[in-house]
Order: C-alpha cells, then structure tokens, then sequence
C-alpha cells in the first residue's frame, strides 16, 4: 500500500479502462468513461481487453446446473415455443414449422382465392366451416373435429387412451402464441362446445392432441407428447 | 476456450440474431450452467440468480445482432452481461442508486481483433490464475471480490478502514501488476 510513482498517462488510461469494465465509476465519471469508449478506438479496444482478461475468473467458477423453470421462464416471457408441446419426438424440426404449417398455408391461400373469386361465395358466412382429423401416423388414434360456426364438435373415431390417461386437444395459432387447451376427446359420444372469446377459426390453425394425464393437462400447458397434429381445413 | 468451440458459439449467436430458436436452445445448453455460476456467485440467492439468468439470456435473444460488432469473444460477451445483469441487481438491493456497469460491453468501439491478438487473449486467459496467485493475499481478493462479487471502492474502503482515494489508487496499481503479469 507504499505509494510508487506516480502512474504514466498510458498506466492512467488502462487504469480507467479496467474501472469501466469492472464497474467501479459513479456518475460523472462513469458517463465520461463510456463517452470516451465510444468515441476512443484505442481506449474501446482497452476496455474490451480488460473484459477478456477479467473474465477468466468467471470461466474458472464451476458451472452450477440452472433448474428447469428457468428455462421456461424465458421462452414465456419471449413469447416462444411452448416446449413440451413442442417436443413432438417424430420431427426433427419443430412440429409448429413442419409440413402441416406449409399445408395450412396453402389451405389459406386456397380459402382465400375460393373466396375472392367464385361468384356466389360472396354471401356466405364470414366464417367458414371447417374439419381437422387428427391421426397418429399408425392410424391407431383418430380423432374428428368439426367447427360450425363457432361451435365445435370433437369425436372419438379410433383408439383409446390408456388407463389413467386422457387425450387433450390444443388450439394452436400460427403466430407461434400459446397453445390453448380446449378440452379433452371424450372416450365416447361427441365433445360439443363454443369456441372461447379470442379463439378464431381459420386454415392456419391447427388441432394437436397430447397425452395427459387423466382430467388432462396440471400446468394448463402440454406436458405429454404430441401425438398427432391437423390443420383445419375449410368445407 | 479453444477455436472450435468459439467458433461454434458464435456461430450459434449469428443464428439467434436471425430469431432462431433452436439456436437458442442450444446457446442456452451450452452456457446457461456457467452463467447461472456467475449469477450466484455475485448475488449469493439461488431465487434471484435463476431470475437474473432468465433477463441475461432475453437480454441475449435480443441483442445477438449487435454481438458482431463489439469483438468480444462470445464466452466473454456472454459472461459480462450475465454479470452486470446479476450486479445491477445486486446494487438494486440496497438503497444505492444503481450506477452498474450496465452494458458497456454493448457501447465498446473496438473493432473485433484478428486471429492473432485472439490467440494473445487466449494466452493471457492462462496466466490469469497464476498472476492473480503472485499479487498479494489481498489485492488478489479484492480484484475478485470487485469482479465476481461487485465490490465498490466504497466497499472497499469499509473493509480496510481507508479512505476511498487511497483504496482506489491501491486497487488500480493492483490491477495494472495484473495486466502486466498476464501480458508479460
């Protein structure tokens, strides 16, 4: 702590350099520092080198495993994916981006030119109709939904989900938002309902169902595989 | 950090600047559990670190364009922010007002180095242990307790009973032995 000569202009400016990068400037100072590491290369590049050089005593902690839920948090809070729905084993891609997004747009594209372009089709309904059967690929599991309207059935047309489990159905947007959980595929009989406020039918949504367990989903996200996934497609 | 894992970071940061977020996830799988480490070390609460890590990595997804032009090496990009995210923090806690090193990093005009001055970081990374090892017991402390765990030049003046001028003056010849050490 002997007081040495006093520090040479270059000594000066590593020095403030390495203040910046730690951190250690208040106000004036600091704001004067970051003025200069803007405008300065020489400076910048000091500034930079010291951030390299400190952050060896970063890389040398050992890694601490961050619980699941961080993750999570922060694909919620960025508005992506919802992940267990997400991890549909079958596809390499994630499923939102597959081939039934393609499909659904050509659909919407189809929809729409049917729309525009052939006379007599300029009265109807502002909403179209529209089915999705959504099939696992063994077509063992097969499962109806049809929309009226805003009224929507859903039915079991083959397989049944297992002991204790139940098959939920997602409404999946294409704007990459949260799959909304709509029910769950009756085990007989026919599922009827009205579509939820915010929940508009068109050939760019799709219907997947994922296992759940029974009384579906706890975390009101998917936390089963996807089993099967459709577009709607209009009548 | 060798050439081909710096490379595949940054490769995976280009990817995320274009919204890729399979490249996300893997940046994330990559780093997350040394990020978290910093985020702990600096703020001593696993509730707080898991929030900061969650704001670090946004923060990352939304800055990833921005990562070519401050030539950080990605690991050290990535670990400042995570830093003086958990440090800003930290200074939240008390009364202080905030005057964190708040992205500096992303301010920097330092045109990114060439191949060779990397390979120079790299080797300066070596040395840092065995530099900080030659200052004294407690200048070496107090580098890392203003890095790993944000310690001011008022904190430091507490802890050693002496004025903050003195500290100050103290800690910058402390760090300038550092440099000259790892540049040697």
């Amino acid at each position: 702590m002997t007081q040495d000569a006093p520090l040479t202009p270059e000594q000066i400016d590593q020095a403030l350099a390495a203040e910046l990068a730690l951190g250690l400037l208040d106000g004036d100072d600091a704001r004067a520092a970051q003025a200069r590491a803007a405008d300065d290369p020489v400076f910048a590049c000091a500034v930079r080198d010291w951030q390299e050089r400190l952050a060896g005593m970063a890389e040398a902690l050992t890694p601490v495993m961050a619980p699941a839920r961080a993750r999570q948090g922060i694909r919620e809070r960025l508005g992506h994916s919802q992940p267990p729905l997400a991890s549909d084993p079958t596809a390499r891609t994630p499923w939102w981006r597959g081939p039934f997004g393609a499909l659904a747009g050509l659909l919407a594209v189809a929809a729409t030119a049917a729309v525009l372009w052939l006379p007599g089709l300029q009265d109807a309904p502002a909403t179209p109709d529209f089915q999705a059967r959504i099939m696992s690929q063994d077509q063992s599991m097969a499962v109806m939904a049809r929309l009226d309207g805003r009224d929507m059935e859903v039915a079991l047309e083959n397989g049944t989900p297992a002991q204790g489990r139940d098959w939920e159905i997602w409404w999946v947007a294409a704007d990459g938002s949260a799959p909304v959980s709509i029910g769950l595929v009756p085990r007989d009989g026919v599922l009827r309902m009205t579509l939820p406020e915010g929940l508009e039918p068109s050939a760019d949504i799709r219907i997947a169902l994922s296992d759940e367990p029974q009384g579906g989903s706890p975390t009101g996200q998917a936390t089963g595989p996807v089993m099967a996934m459709a577009p709607l497609t209009a009548l | 950090m060798n050439d081909a894992r710096r490379s595949e970071l940054e490769t995976l940061i280009a990817r995320i600047a274009l919204g890729d977020r399979e490249a996300f996830d893997a940046l994330y799988d990559a780093t997350s559990a040394k990020l978290h480490a910093v985020c702990l070390q600096v703020l001593k609460d696993r509730p707080e670190a898991e929030e900061t890590l969650q704001e670090v990595y946004i923060r990352v997804w939304q800055s990833a364009a921005r990562y070519a032009s401050n030539g950080l090496s990605p690991m050290t990009w990535l670990i400042t922010i995570a830093r003086n995210r958990a440090i800003d923090r930290l200074r939240a806690r008390g009364s202080r007002p905030a005057t964190a090193p708040e992205d500096a990093a992303a301010m920097i005009a330092c045109t990114a180095p060439g191949p060779e001055s990397a390979t120079i970081m790299a080797e300066e990374r070596r040395m840092l242990d065995e530099c900080l090892s030659r200052l004294a017991d407690a200048q070496a402390g107090a580098v890392r307790a203003v890095y790993l765990e944000g310690v001011t030049y008022a904190d430091l003046a507490a802890r050693e009973g002496m004025p903050i001028n003195t500290v100050r003056s103290w800690l910058r010849r402390s760090l300038l032995r550092l440099k000259d050490c790892v540049s040697q």
